[in-house]
């Protein structure tokens, strides 16, 4: 039995005045990958925004290695312990690779071990390094896909989050890029991730969560899980 | 009209009556606080319409000002025209003025304009302090002026400041009212509506030029002497800017409100002139930073309080 | 031809190393303005104040102006944070007027504070180096304290490149203006990396300060006189880039001296104008910025 490593309960979540999710709650438990899976809009990355304190729940709790977390600011979320690759990658332009990693250990606990965490992320994706001293903003979208998981990396966090990190990529690429996932999950980081693409996300995953206009409508472990109740929760009927 | 039938007409008018009769009952010193009132009204105002409603921060009023006091100063003086004429074409010079350079100033947007703007009366602040005609840096004294007497001077002012505000309830009811509160809310919606977007807010810069520096003509036919450090000077714009955001900016009457509050500030602190506006300065960026509508604007918006609405019902 | 350059070569070098002053005047707004695109319309206001401390610490201490930049650029530095911190974050975001308010009124504060605490008289930090002249290779006078201002400009953009590329403050702030989202996500605390950004910049200032107070006279009101030349560096050199900034300042000083020297002495600060006034008509991004 793994430790339950982040607990949301009964979160509702508003963006501005539209309500986007209700009741929300889910498991994740310790060196386990888990997804979200829904169609556009069905809340996936508000959830994710949520979780990394983007956005904060007017109801619920959010619970992190057993303490309370709804509620706080994004940058105390990687104090915590959890990280973001946010949809969209949004690495930063004007910086290098180099910088935008060193961007990924900027607090102070990460700092001192940033030469030995650096060596482990040049290992797991070596065009970074090869590109270390180029703009980000001169890299392929697969590569950028790399520096910002490599950035969220840098932390050493217990759970990092992804949010969509397929979109806009070549099937090649995105085979590539979630065999590292794997590789990142075997070497005992919780995962936490947000996917369109049904079938990917049941192959790299030990639990699916499926959620539609807001709510989760099924859960439960890929194996067990039939095409057709998958279906119908994906699609809302 | 909502306006008629309402009570409130019936203070108004019982305000005016107030107003027009002042010299008769009131002491000199509240005369001349009800005029300067009703100057930096129509000012405001004009400020109002530029900034509140056609979202233009223009930082170069005092050009108009500058341009205004002059051609009263330099018609009336040098060619013995009437001080009302020459009232009148120091607004028409101002607007004039004002036409001639928008071809390049509304290439400008947002803080460019603002400082485009501050930079054109810098320029001309220091074009006629160089220049003989006008008295160099030293100015001139408007002799002309001697012949009004005070009273003459107040009623021209308090209608200035009357005539403002019903030019731009006027106006904002008008179509060009229309869209520029369409302008206000969402430019680049109202652009596809066939809001023509440039011809309303050169309109609006045109008529707070015209206004202003007709307005200016009056200020100096009671202050008499004009010199382009003060006639230039970015301490007009810093009373105007100041008497909108308190009173409450893209409102009728938030102009209305600060004026009072403005003047009535400068005099009870007349022998500190640093300190009046070091407090203003300190109020207008409180009242950004807690109630950025202003006073009007916050009134409005809890009561749903409107004196004189540009909505049309 | 030989003529007209013997004659312009005066204009010319003292236009270059007033445009070194310039350039340091404009690079702390040059800063605001890249990273949380706000014009800092203090910004004059702020290089005035500093020549006032600078010499309040004179007097005090009776030294240098030069060494008066101890104290100057600490105290600049705590007073632009706090100005970022509890008046401008509150603003940012909520449109592009309220900062720029709330720079106006602090501007209008600044100058009256001075007013009163100073009075209007005109002041200057006297130093040895502002009445000397020196000789270059025997054909060119150069009065000695534009060269020191210069280098002065020179040493403090050097050292702002060298924070920017090498500091995790200074990286940290860049990454806050790409994208302040994403940088929160890294552990940046963006309002306080702003108000970080916002020290240096006026500690910049109170190097422009001490620069503008050893060589000419300066008065509670001359805030906004600088402002418009901030403002002229920035546009014609381009948004948040330190060497197109310095560049600006180089044309701007140029053009003025080149324009007092064709047109009367009473032309220089209006020969700038001009130019601010066409490059905004028609490049206001900048005449360096790759568009």
């Amino acid at each position: 039995m793994t430790k339950t490593l982040l607990r949301v309960q009964e979160i509702d979540v508003f963006y501005h005045d539209f309500h986007a999710l209700w009741e929300i709650s889910l498991e994740v438990e310790e060196t386990l990958v888990v997804s979200i899976i829904g169609a556009n809009g069905a809340g996936k990355s508000t959830l994710l925004n949520t979780i990394a304190g983007v956005l904060n729940p007017s109801q619920g709790t959010i619970e992190f290695q057993g303490k309370k977390i709804n509620g706080i600011m994004p940058y105390h979320a990687v104090a915590e312990g959890i990280s973001l690759v946010p949809e969209g990658r949004r690495v930063f332009p004007r910086l290098t690779v180099l910088e935008n990693l060193e961007m990924g250990c900027y607090i102070p606990k990460a700092r001192q071990k940033k030469k030995e965490v650096l060596k482990k992320m040049y290992e797991l994706f070596p065009i970074l390094e090869e590109r270390k001293n180029q703009l980000s903003s001169t890299l392929s979208g697969g590569e950028q896909q790399m520096l910002a998981i490599g950035r969220a990396l840098m932390c050493e966090p217990r759970l990092i989050l992804f949010d969509e990190i397929s979109l806009g990529l070549a099937p090649l690429v995105i085979k590539n890029i979630y065999q590292r996932v794997k590789q990142i999950n075997a070497e005992g980081t919780t995962i936490l991730l947000v996917e369109q693409d049904i079938q990917r996300s049941l192959k790299a995953s030990h639990k699916v969560y499926i959620m539609q206009s807001g709510r989760i409508r099924l859960e439960g472990k890929p194996g067990e899980l039939s095409q057709v109740d998958i279906h119908k929760a994906y699609f809302g009927m | 009209m909502k306006l008629l039938q309402s009570g409130r007409l019936y203070g108004i008018i019982l305000v005016m009556l107030a107003l027009v009769s002042l010299p008769y009952w009131a002491s000199r010193y509240w005369v001349l606080i009800i005029l300067l009132f009703s100057l930096n009204l129509a000012l405001s105002q004009m400020w109002n319409l530029l900034a509140g409603y056609s979202g233009l921060i223009s930082l170069g009023q005092q050009t108009f000002i500058g341009l205004g006091g002059y051609a009263l100063a330099v018609f009336s003086i040098y060619y013995g025209l009437p001080i009302w004429l020459s009232i009148i074409i120091g607004g028409m010079v101002s607007a004039l003025f004002a036409s001639l350079i928008s071809a390049p100033i509304f290439r400008m947007r947002g803080v460019y304009f603002a400082i485009g703007t501050w930079t054109v009366a810098e320029a001309l602040r220091i074009l006629f302090s160089n220049w003989k005609y006008v008295g160099y840096g030293m100015g001139l004294f408007v002799k002309p002026a001697y012949a009004l007497s005070f009273n003459t001077i107040y009623f021209t002012a308090l209608g200035a400041g009357m005539a403002s505000v019903v030019l731009v309830y006027f106006l904002l009811r008008s179509k060009l009212g229309l869209g520029l509160m369409a302008i206000r809310d969402e430019e680049t919606a109202s652009e596809t509506l066939g809001v023509d977007i440039f011809r309303c807010k050169l309109t609006c810069f045109l008529i707070s030029a015209g206004v202003t520096g007709a307005v200016s003509g009056i200020f100096y036919l009671n202050n008499i002497f004009i010199q382009p450090n003060s006639a230039f000077g970015i301490d007009w714009t810093i009373r105007l800017v100041f008497i909108t955001i308190i009173g409450g900016i893209g409102t009728i009457e938030g102009p209305i409100i600060g004026s009072f509050l403005y003047v009535f500030l400068h005099q009870l602190l007349s022998g500190y002139p640093s300190v009046s506006l070091l407090i203003l300065g300190i109020i207008a960026i409180g009242v950004i930073l807690v109630a950025p509508k202003g006073i009007m604007g916050t009134l409005q918006e809890k009561l749903g309080f409107e004196i004189l609405s540009p909505r049309r019902r | 031809m030989l003529s007209l350059l013997n004659e312009l070569k005066g204009p010319i070098t003292n236009g270059l190393l007033l445009g070194g002053l310039y350039g340091i005047i404009g690079i702390g707004m040059s800063m605001i303005f890249g990273i949380v695109r706000l014009v800092n319309l203090a910004h004059g206001d702020l290089v005035i104040l500093a020549s006032y401390l600078s010499l309040v610490t004179m007097t005090l201490f009776s030294v240098d102006p030069i060494f008066t930049l101890v104290i100057v650029i600490p105290a600049m530095c705590i007073i632009g944070f706090a100005v970022q911190y509890y008046l401008l974050n509150p603003v940012l975001g909520k449109g592009m007027n309220p900062p720029l308010l709330v720079a106006f009124g602090l501007s209008i504060i600044f100058q009256n504070l001075l007013l009163l605490i100073f009075t209007p008289d005109a002041r200057t930090l006297f130093t040895s180096i502002s009445v000397k002249t020196i000789s270059l290779w025997g054909f060119l006078n150069i009065p000695l304290v534009y060269l020191v201002d210069f280098a002065g400009s020179v040493i403090t953009i050097a050292l702002l490149h060298q924070l920017f590329r090498r500091t995790y403050l200074g990286k940290a702030i860049k990454a806050a203006s790409d994208d302040e989202g994403a940088a929160q996500l890294m552990g940046i605390n963006t309002k306080t990396i702003y108000a970080f950004a916002m020290a240096i910049a006026t500690g910049t200032a109170g190097v422009a300060g001490v620069a503008v107070g050893i060589t000419f006279t300066f008065y509670p009101q001359t805030g906004p006189e600088y402002l418009i030349i901030a403002f002229g560096v920035v546009i014609l050199g381009g948004l948040g880039s330190l060497f197109g900034t310095f560049l600006g300042g180089l044309i701007l000083g140029l053009a003025q001296l080149l324009g007092a020297h064709f047109l009367g002495p009473g032309f220089q600060l209006l020969s700038g104008y001009l130019i601010l006034l066409i490059v905004l008509t028609f490049r206001p991004t900048g005449l360096f910025t790759k568009v």
